[in-house]
């Protein structure tokens, strides 16, 4: 019964999180398209669709991975039902709100939203407090879903368990599965990372409703707000990697990944690494106490070393000469890795202070993190829901259709992504509508991306349309 | 240690020594105490706002903001202090040939003290790099480098 | 240098006299920045007659410029200047220089003023007279205007921070604390902060607020905020744990 349940609500998130994927990838490149001149939209409607596309990004892939460990988790321990479905409403309503404050009433403050700039209101009066609102709703949701799910693993699982320590020692007892461990590390992460998000609400709010008595600071409020944003998209990622953990040798007929000393101090200190690193989202800002740029920086290289020494060592050592059942779940898991760690380099680069002062703010910041999202991430929930959606019926995509699938998701990605790392290196800004006469690679480059963009795309709309049939069948079925 | 995880140990090690030496070769070229031992020559005031830049060589009245012609000496420290009037801003300076070469933010409420020494002369262009609104794409100034 | 803990956020302690003209005063103070002060000959009460070129060289000067016959603001803004450095007592990177403006102080009013304000045997300040009064004044944007009706200058309450090099390094107009003092203290020995705060700017949420009488950084409600949510999440975890410990067995 349970079960059943599950398995339905986790068609209905993946279903949702699909379609909101391919409109938000429509309204990417129509703002590429915009960038290259091909379109010519006003500032105001790119910027209100450059907002509501990352905050969808953001958004959908962060509940995948929470709907994703929310069902494997099922296999561990018992997982609530209701905090899942209160999550999915509270997440549907905030979604469409924010599509509502965006679109319809042109609220532009890019995904970050920056203080001051949702207050300094160049938009629709009723646009700001339904945003916060709206942010708030999905806090809300997601804080209940995330302490649900820690609340079940605690059940079974005392904290030195969870977080493995046992395994420091030979031969422990009690062995905490990898999956157990990492969506653990990974929860933590997020429920303090929606603290933060809680936080920065009630500053928002009683700035909103003072009526100019009570009025933040400008530091502290980019601070939490980069605290937050950095958090969960990285948690995301993790989120994503739990599910890899748990599937990646069981697809490809291998025995089950284990955890070992090393993996629990490598995810441990992951922990750590990934809650100070946001701090590398303000190098630029002089005012930020020199000791947390250090921090930054530190955190940001040393959040690469557990996750190259383990994950990407022990993905590379599953399939280096190793003979695997390869399937598209498990291609899509390893090309994802793969894109993580190119990602990376990208992201050590820029997390380098002396570098981050010609690379912050041009197209190398979007070069990078689209890069862990649509090469990284995105793949490694596709894989779950590609995986997910055949385990009810014997339909499979045929080895043809993989191969075409990958090589457009790959051919389209690397080209949309050169685009922005030439881009980055040309020291073309981001989040420009229109790029100024003198950047002559900017909207050739932009046109470039917007095509490699629809490539991306075709494979999207393939996996769309074959995931969402299968999962509208599991949703509908009687059993 | 059993092959594999010796073989681990190895990658993680010599990935750590290569972080090591990037943190240890790159932290000391921050920009926050660029120059900071030497006395400017000159001291130019910037205020970014929705969606202008005001450059002068004396402080910036928030009430009425106003600029000036900047004409720089080459190859002498020039001291920037920016500060914004409303919301975040970037303040970054583009070389002749559109390569970014420096920046800081412009942050209401502080000043940021960025020092840079021109070597070429020219024009120089300035760009908002954070993003501040529905012109933010429009905000530029420049000034010229002798 | 750089510094591991960086001072930046300091306090501004309330400028009682000028409350209402901080924006204009903050205006005032950043001209003439980094410009060379011009390098009068002064002579100096209880030492040899020296150029400032001379002085400055040896210890970086903070220069104020008052008249003895004032009956404005020059007296409680020497007597609040001496209180507020008292911190700084002994502290040999810096010296004082109370210097006349007035054609018609000499060297006798200077050593009376001294006196008055039990200065005469304080190493850390100087009185002088120049004769070079106007190339000076000028030089570091100070501009007093006679007020023949009162037979009174009226004039800023000025300090200038003037560097090893000669260089105006900062100016402060008003009565200060010291924390601005600290500030200047610090800019006339090179020392190169990033940032600054504006005047105005609410100190409510800063991360870290500098004491400059023990030189330390103390954590502040900023900081709180930045760890509170993980402080949250810890104890939700641990509370969590403790009260399904029951169902776990």
């Amino acid at each position: 019964m349970e079960s059943i349940k599950l398995k339905k609500i986790t068609s209905v998130w993946i279903i949702a999180v699909l379609t909101l994927f391919v409109a938000s990838i429509v309204l990417g490149i129509l703002m590429r398209l915009n960038q290259g001149g091909v379109l010519h939209q006003a500032p105001i409607t790119f910027y209100s669709n450059m907002t509501i596309h990352g905050i969808t990004m953001i958004g959908i892939w962060f509940v995948a991975g929470m709907a994703g460990i929310n069902y494997l988790m099922e296999r561990y321990v018992k997982t609530s039902y209701t905090a899942n479905l209160i999550a999915l409403i509270l997440t549907v309503s905030g979604v469409l709100m924010l599509w509502a404050v965006t679109l319809i009433g042109k609220f532009h403050t890019a995904w970050t939203f920056l203080y001051p700039l949702p207050l300094r209101v160049m938009w629709a009066q009723w646009a700001t407090p339904t945003f916060l609102v709206a942010m708030s709703i999905l806090a809300t949701g997601w804080l209940i879903w995330g302490i649900s799910m820690m609340t079940q693993v605690l059940k079974v699982y005392s904290i030195p368990q969870v977080f493995a320590w046992q395994h420091f020692k030979k031969d422990p007892a009690v062995k905490t599965p990898p999956f157990i461990l990492i969506s653990m590390i990974t929860l933590v992460g997020v429920v303090t990372c929606l603290l933060v998000a809680v936080l920065l609400m009630a500053l928002y709010f009683a700035e909103y409703f003072s009526k100019g008595n009570f009025v933040n600071d400008a530091l502290l409020m980019k601070n939490l707000t980069y605290f937050f944003g950095h958090t969960i998209a990285n948690e995301m990622l993790y989120l994503g990697l739990a599910v890899i953990y748990e599937l990646f040798s069981e697809v490809g007929g291998k025995p089950k990944w284990k955890t070992t000393w090393y993996v629990a101090l490598a995810w441990n200190f992951t922990l750590i690494f990934i809650l100070t690193a946001f701090f590398h989202h303000l190098y630029m800002d002089f005012v930020q106490p020199e000791g947390f740029q250090i921090a930054g920086q530190i955190a940001s290289y040393l959040a690469s070393l557990p996750a190259a020494a383990v994950t990407v060592f022990s993905v590379w050592v599953a399939v280096y000469r190793v003979k695997i059942k390869w399937t598209l779940t498990n291609l899509l898991f390893f090309v994802g890795v793969a894109g993580w760690v190119i990602g990376g380099f990208g992201a050590v680069i820029d997390a380098t202070i002396s570098n981050n002062i010609v690379l912050h703010n041009t197209q190398w910041v979007p070069a990078h993190f689209h890069t862990y999202n649509i090469l990284g991430n995105v793949l490694f929930s596709l894989g779950f829901f590609y995986w997910f959606s055949i385990q009810f019926t014997d339909k499979r995509v045929s080895e043809k259709l993989s191969r075409l699938i990958l090589s457009l998701l790959i051919i389209g990605g690397a080209g949309f992504l050169l685009a922005f790392y030439i881009g980055g290196a040309d020291s073309i800004p981001r989040r420009f509508s229109n790029y100024p006469a003198e950047f002559t690679t900017a909207r050739p480059l932009a046109n470039i991306g917007a095509v490699f963009a629809t490539v991306y795309l075709i494979p999207i709309l393939i996996l769309f349309y074959n995931i969402s049939k299968r999962c509208l069948k599991i949703l509908f079925s009687s059993s | 240690m059993s092959n594999p995880l010796k073989k681990r140990f190895w990658f993680f090690l010599i990935l750590t020594i290569i972080m090591g030496i990037f943190a240890s070769v790159t932290i000391p070229k921050s920009p926050y105490f660029a120059f900071a031992d030497k006395t400017p020559a000159k001291v130019i005031h910037v205020a970014a706002m929705q969606f202008s830049f005001f450059l002068s060589e004396k402080a910036i009245d928030r009430d009425k903001p106003s600029g000036q012609k900047i004409e720089l000496p080459a190859n002498e420290v020039i001291e920037f202090r920016v500060t914004s009037f409303d919301v975040n801003h970037g303040f970054a300076i583009y070389d002749k040939s559109n390569r970014l070469i420096t920046q800081t933010q412009a942050m209401p409420g502080y000043v940021n003290r960025l020092r840079y020494k021109f070597k070429e002369p020219g024009e120089y262009n300035i760009l908002c790099l954070e993003y501040c609104g529905v012109a933010h794409q429009l905000m530029r100034s420049s000034f010229i480098v002798k | 240098m750089f510094k591991n803990i960086v001072l930046l956020l300091l306090i501004f302690g309330f400028c009682n006299f000028a409350d209402a003209q901080t924006t204009s005063t903050a205006l005032k103070e950043e001209t003439n920045i980094y410009e060379r002060v011009y390098d009068a000959p002064l002579q100096v009460v209880g030492q040899e007659s020296a150029t400032f070129d001379e002085l400055y060289a040896q210890r970086p000067v903070i220069l104020a410029l008052i008249f003895t016959r004032c009956t404005g603001i020059c007296n409680p803004f020497l007597v609040k200047l001496k209180e507020s450095l008292q911190f700084k007592d002994g502290d040999d990177s810096f010296r004082v220089m109370v210097l006349s403006f007035d054609p018609r102080d000499n060297l006798s009013d200077m050593h009376r003023l001294a006196q008055n304000l039990g200065l005469e045997e304080n190493e850390q300040w100087a009185f002088a007279i120049t004769d070079s009064i106007s190339e000076l004044t000028q030089s570091v944007g100070f501009d007093p205007v006679w007020d023949s009706a009162r037979r009174q200058f009226d004039h800023d309450a000025l300090l200038v921070g003037i560097n090893r090099e000669g260089y105006i390094t900062k100016k402060l107009i008003g009565l200060r604390e010291r924390g601005d003092l600290d500030l200047l203290t610090g800019s006339i020995n090179n020392v190169f902060v990033p940032t600054y705060r504006l005047q105005n700017q609410n100190m409510l949420f800063s991360c870290f607020n500098y004491d400059p009488v023990t030189g330390k950084n103390k954590p502040g409600l900023g900081l709180i905020f930045l760890a509170l949510p993980a402080v949250l999440t810890a104890s939700l975890l641990i509370s969590i744990s403790i009260l399904v410990r029951r169902s776990r067995r």
